[in-house]
């Protein structure tokens, strides 16, 4: 075995070149946008409501066809567009429920081309009319079914088809329907719901995934609450393993000869950086309080929290302060926010200068002072108030656009641990 | 214990997501109705000048649907909207085809769709179904003379159902989602109690740290002062012992070329384990006398401290002092044990050195502190130093 140094080391120091892994990458990967778990966390709900109104939708349009019937020049080919409309939608609908995760492309692409079929079918069957929008019906709802892919395609797939859907019903009006003020109305609002039911379906679904990435974040940061007063995090049991890994590998190497002595300068420098990592974490692993975890591993916290806690006294609240802390923090963070505005919070924790009152003899009193800068008064609600009344007793003054909250915070007294 | 705030905000998050929708839905259906009326001919252009700013009202409580949950957004956006409907029906001459259309478009789109925010609560459907009543009766009777109530009340009542249900099915779906995302959060916390005990056992792990640490030393001086030979076969020994390790053992090297790989031994025998450490510096080259009781029984942890803090006085001696032996006395009373590490090297001004340096304080002093116990440090330039470790029994 031959050595080969490792790409990166574990302070952070990139030795190759590569940009360090973000600690939340458990995050995005969980929550990227063509993932097969996305389905898996909940999404999957949108899916089966909007197979439901675009069935719905497809009745609704068979009814006119239906009414429409003794007007139609040529009723079957308007009937031939719809029985392909009902197929795509029920085989659509099926290999959705069967397949968890994205959607093939060669699926996608057929699922397209029905569409196309659909439209085409529909456009050809009532353009002897020339109104397109009182007499077009599966046309329309074509641009509707788009909403069976949501969940399992990527956002811009749908955006562009129902836009091709929509440009192309609006030339086919511009070219086929005579040009009248009266007639203009029901083209518009044929058009119209061909294509917002599609957009609105958009706009739903990326709040949802938005709702599922902060929840992800925030009930990943929540496993910090029961950490002890001083933990490693994440991390730090794989970077130990990889560090034990690549000292394995050179002594290894060393032993069997695959590596000369004495040692070219390279590797000698290597076990020397190897020695220092490895001594640091064995002997100051354990600085860090599961606040600081908290913050450093979440991907909205560590954008917008500062954290200023030399004592480590964090370590000392109990879970049920962690959660009102970690709370506030976060209702802070997602809350308050006015658009535009990038909120900042900083977090000291102090010991207090305050006697303890009678009767709590065995605590001692530390002091959470929390600044938030961008964050007005009125738009700290309720539950915030709640939260913070967790960690303890506060009083918050306001100045500018800044709240400063002082919690006093009663902890057991770590010396009689 | 997190119960009630943890409802909260998963109520908080469906909130806002049924909030956002609403705002998308509704206020797109309200652009499509103002394009409708503004076909020349929709409505006498009186009417329409009356009725853009109600349209204009609605735009900005409909806009704040979407950041507030508060129901004073909601309903003055149906009270605007019956006012356009009844102004449409009552345009002087009647409402042409575009006029119908941007009243329909009106009532049963863009003013439905702020039902998907009135599903939450029963406060909420009572609001609803009020609503539904007032915006259904004043489309119904005003438009009666320009189509038939039936086509009305049928284009009303598919609108309000779809988006009621719509907000039913997003308010039932999201808390279903946010528990599924709780258990991905439980198993999150078992990982990282996993990742916490793992870390622990390598860093618990000491003893094999120390003479890997060590030998990583020598190497990182590229072996120099060492026999090639001696060198290699320490490096195999240390690899050996990080294997086992990565395998989930937790080897204690005791005697060089033979590990303990059973970690339930709670106390063990001082001699046997200063064998190893006296052989390992006896392979780099110094030659350590050993003097003094050599069957001690101690704690594990204390051992532990106790061997990496000796071992790592001996690298000093090695490194610095300029000799090539150095003599370790070990005694023992009652409470304590105690190692005195003396050589006759060169020594040092003890103010000279940055205590914080030379890796003294942090893996002597404070290993040492951890377990009870104490060292301390004697020296002058010229005459050998000296170092007391003290360990409790």
């Amino acid at each position: 075995m031959t050595y080969a140094p490792p790409e990166e080391n574990t302070l952070g120091v990139i030795l190759g070149g590569k940009p360090r892994h973000a600690k939340s990458a458990a995050v995005r990967r969980l929550t990227g946008d063509d993932t097969p778990r996305l389905t898996g966390l909940g999404t999957g709900f949108v899916g089966i409501g909007a197979a439901i109104i675009v069935s719905l939708r497809a009745i609704y349009g068979l009814m006119w066809l239906v009414v429409q019937w003794d007007q139609y020049p040529n009723p079957m080919l308007a009937a031939i567009a719809w029985i392909v409309l009902i197929a795509v939608i029920v085989g659509t609908t099926t290999s959705v429920h069967l397949i968890s995760g994205k959607l093939p492309h060669w699926m996608f692409a057929l699922f397209l081309v029905g569409l196309a079929t659909v439209v085409a079918l529909d456009l050809y069957a009532v353009w002897p009319l020339h109104d397109i929008g009182r007499y077009a019906t599966s046309a329309i709802a074509a641009g509707m079914t788009l909403l069976l892919v949501l969940t399992v395609r990527r956002g811009s797939d749908i955006i562009v088809a129902v836009s091709v859907i929509g440009i192309a019903l609006v030339i086919a009006i511009v070219v086929n329907v005579p040009f009248a003020l009266d007639n203009l109305a029901p083209q518009i609002t044929a058009v119209a719901f061909a294509v917002l039911p599609t957009v609105i379906g958009l706009a739903l679904i990326s709040n949802l995934r938005r709702l599922v990435q902060v929840e992800l974040d925030r009930v990943l940061v929540q496993s910090t609450l029961t950490a002890p007063r001083f933990a490693v995090g994440m991390m730090a049991s794989e970077e130990l393993a990889r560090l034990d890994l690549a000292a394995e590998k050179l002594l290894d190497s060393v032993a069997n000869g695959s590596t000369k002595l004495p040692l070219a300068p390279k590797i000698a420098s290597t076990a020397a950086s190897l020695a220092t990592e490895l001594r640091l974490h064995l002997i100051e692993g354990r600085r860090e309080t599961w606040l600081y975890h908290a913050i450093t591993e979440s991907d909205l916290l560590g954008k917008s929290v500062t954290l200023t806690d030399k004592g480590s006294l964090a370590g000392l609240l109990d879970p049920v302060q962690r959660d009102g802390l970690l709370s506030t923090a976060w209702l802070f963070v997602t809350d308050t926010a006015k658009r535009g505005t990038k909120n900042s919070v900083h977090v000291t924790i102090a010991p207090s200068t305050t006697a303890v009152a009678p009767g709590y003899g065995d605590k001692v009193a530390i002091e959470i002072t929390i600044t938030s800068l961008g964050v007005t008064r009125n738009r700290i609600d309720a539950s915030t108030w709640e939260a913070i009344a967790k960690v303890g007793t506060y009083t918050d003054s306001t100045e500018d656009s800044s709240v400063r909250l002082d919690i006093e915070c009663l902890v057991d007294n770590p010396a009689d641990q | 214990m997190q119960a009630l705030p943890q409802m909260d905000l998963i109520a908080k998050e469906r909130d806002r997501l049924l909030q956002r929708t609403a705002r998308v839905a509704s206020l797109s259906f309200l652009a499509v109705s103002v394009i409708c009326l503004s076909i020349p001919g929709a409505v006498q252009t009186f009417t329409l000048l009356l009725c853009l700013p109600l349209y204009l009202i609605m735009a900005v409580f409909q806009f704040q649907v979407g950041n507030s949950r508060s129901l004073a957004w909601v309903v003055p956006s149906f009270l605007a909207g019956i006012g356009v409907i009844l102004l449409i029906a009552n345009t002087p001459g009647g409402p042409t085809q575009s006029g119908l259309s941007a009243a329909t478009q009106l009532s049963s789109a863009s003013l439905a769709c702020l039902a998907i925010v009135l599903t939450t609560t029963l406060t909420r459907r009572l609001i609803l179904l009020a609503s539904f009543v007032a915006v259904a009766g004043t489309a119904v009777f005003a438009l009666q003379p320009f189509q038939s109530p039936i086509r009305t009340l049928a284009l009303l009542a598919f609108g309000w159902i779809l988006s009621a249900l719509i907000g039913f099915w997003i308010s039932s779906g999201v808390p279903q989602a946010i528990r599924r995302i709780a258990s991905i959060g439980r198993a999150h916390r078992a990982e990282r109690q996993a990742s916490e005990t793992e870390a622990q056992r390598r860093q618990g792990a000491r003893l094999l740290h120390d003479t890997v640490l060590a030998t990583l030393t020598l190497l990182a001086h590229s072996g120099v002062g060492v026999s090639a030979d001696a060198m290699r076969q320490q490096s195999g020994d240390d690899a050996r012992l990080l294997r086992q390790l990565r395998l989930g053992a937790t080897p204690n090297p005791q005697v060089s070329g033979d590990y303990n790989l059973s970690a339930p031994v709670s106390e063990t025998v001082l001699g046997t384990t200063l064998e190893s450490v006296k052989q390992r510096f006896g392979r780099m080259g110094l030659e350590v006398s050993w003097h003094g009781t050599g069957q001690v029984l101690l704690p594990s942890d204390v051992l532990d401290a106790f061997l990496l803090a000796l071992a790592e006085c001996l690298e000093n001696v090695r490194r610095h002092s300029g000799v090539t032996d150095a003599h370790v006395t070990i005694t023992e009373d009652d409470t304590t044990v105690r190692a005195m590490i003396t050589d006759s090297g060169v020594g040092f001004v003890l103010d000279d050195v940055d205590s914080a340096s030379l890796g003294f304080k942090e893996s002597v002093v404070a290993r040492l502190k951890e377990v009870g116990g104490q060292a301390r440090l004697f020296s002058t330039p010229g005459s050998g130093t000296t170092v007391v470790l003290e360990v409790p029994r």
